[in-house]
């Protein structure tokens, strides 16, 4: 690949959330190496646009830097990822230097500025469905029961999702016309359920996720595996489920 | 009606189920009455005809095991439909083409059934004229070409369906389980195609 002169973005840009969004090229000198934060953060130093104007900085989010924590998810070249892992010289090799890399945020969820988003809505899905091991009381209730091996082995994968949002972002059935919840939220019921702490809700998880924009929303176009940056089988943890429900749906029918 | 507050669990669900039963053992049953024409053409057609349309109280089960399902299905369908907002051309996956064509032909398949019903059961109820308005149909080359359209995409319809039925309730978990299971599901919308092929092909031929 020859180096190019400069690196070049398109950025799909909004004042406000509620201000019309429009582009913005701009470009820094190419650098090996650069990930795309690493490039706004270069472009942030003297923020002009290629027209030459004198603009403000692009507003983006992000904290770990290594791929962990899911604050800098944006569109790159229309694949839901992370910036911070989107590195440019990869992005080179499969798409080619001479065409500028397009940066816009994700179209699922608010947009606060720039490519900065709110997902919110994520974290108040894991609340609804208690994707937690719930271990305060007045008492101390002492160790729990260890997890089997085989059960660990398919529930650590699940552990690490960090709610970054790409499998909502290529979810059909996650828009503005519905309320699903969302894969995510799905697997993490997946492995609490599995918890043997965590198993002591399994049915208002369970009922959560029968509730309004539950499980049954699930339309299996499976994007959300396809997308998945920690390879999380969500399709699995989907199917595994819908198990569970129908399940719990027969014990709320006969149990009582 | 995105319903905020009502959860659509249990709709989904009888949605999910009655796609296949009754739904979709019917088209199977369907398929296999309208095969006496591989016998003798016409006239065993006519002979299966005339004994469905003879038989007593099947007009119980044409309105509690098929017209009330398959309203069910259409409608809520359409609603899925709607719902949906599809990324086929940004996230080129085949699940993701398989979501899309399942949307597709559900719209496809709504037409094909109303028309189909309207024409073959509603409008005439003579067995030899029923035989006679759809041979009529598949001879000519428009009309044949709405019928080809409409079988094919009900059985996609049910081959995919019949997948996400699998899915939906539990069955097909793991991924080898998923493969497989698609394959297998895949031959039943191949196997369908070919049989559906085969009756219209020979529906066609039929002279009187």
């Amino acid at each position: 690949m020859n180096a190019p002169e400069f690196i070049q973005l398109r950025v799909k840009r909004q004042d406000n959330p509620t201000s019309k969004p429009y582009w913005e090229d701009i470009k820094i000198p190419y650098k090996p190496n650069m990930n795309v934060v690493s490039v706004l953060m270069e472009f942030r130093k003297n923020p002009i646009n290629t027209k030459g104007e004198k603009i403000d900085p692009i507003v983006w989010e992000c904290n770990c830097l290594e791929e962990v924590c899911g604050a800098c998810t944006m569109l790159i070249n229309g694949v839901p990822r992370q910036s911070c892992s989107a590195l440019i010289d990869k992005i080179y090799e499969k798409y080619g230097s001479d065409k500028p890399i397009v940066l816009a945020p994700l179209t699922k969820f608010p947009v606060v500025r720039d490519l900065m988003i709110d997902r919110q809505i994520m974290f108040d899905n894991l609340r609804k469905v208690k994707a937690w091991v719930q271990v305060d009381g007045s008492w101390d209730i002492g160790r729990g029961p260890r997890m089997a091996d085989r059960v660990h082995e398919w529930a650590y994968p699940i552990s690490r999702c960090m709610t970054c949002g790409c499998c909502m972002e290529s979810c059909p059935n996650v828009n503005s016309k519905s309320n699903f919840i969302g894969p995510n939220t799905i697997a993490q019921v997946h492995m609490f359920n599995a918890h043997p702490i965590g198993e002591m809700q399994k049915e208002k998880r369970l009922d959560a996720l029968m509730g309004p924009g539950g499980i049954q929303e699930c339309g299996n176009a499976q994007n959300c595996k396809r997308v998945c940056p920690k390879g999380i089988n969500l399709t699995m943890s989907i199917a595994a489920v819908n198990r569970q429900v129908n399940k719990r749906a027969l014990q709320r029918m006969f149990d009582k | 009606m995105s319903s905020a507050k009502k959860s659509s669990f249990y709709i989904r669900r009888i949605h999910s189920l009655v796609g296949l039963l009754p739904i979709g053992i019917f088209m199977i049953v369907h398929f296999l009455i309208n095969s006496t024409v591989f016998i003798n053409g016409n006239e065993s057609y006519l002979a299966a005809v005339n004994f469905m349309k003879t038989t007593p109280g099947v007009i119980f089960l044409e309105v509690g095991l098929i017209a009330i399902p398959l309203l069910f299905h259409a409608i809520y369908g359409l609603y899925v439909v709607y719902v949906a907002h599809n990324n086929a051309l940004q996230y080129k996956y085949y699940r993701n083409w398989a979501f899309y064509l399942q949307r597709i032909t559900a719209i496809l398949t709504t037409i094909f059934i109303v028309i189909h019903v309207w024409t073959l059961r509603l409008a005439v109820h003579d067995s030899q004229m029923v035989i006679q308005t759809l041979v009529g149909w598949l001879q000519n080359p428009v009309t044949l070409a709405f019928y080809i359209i409409g079988y094919l995409a009900a059985v996609y319809h049910f081959g995919n369906g019949l997948f996400t039925f699998l899915i939906t309730w539990g069955v097909a978990k793991g991924d080898r389980a998923q493969k497989v299971l698609s394959i297998i599901c895949f031959c039943v919308f191949l196997a369908l195609a070919v049989w559906g092929g085969g009756l219209l092909y020979s529906l066609a031929q039929i002279t009187f």
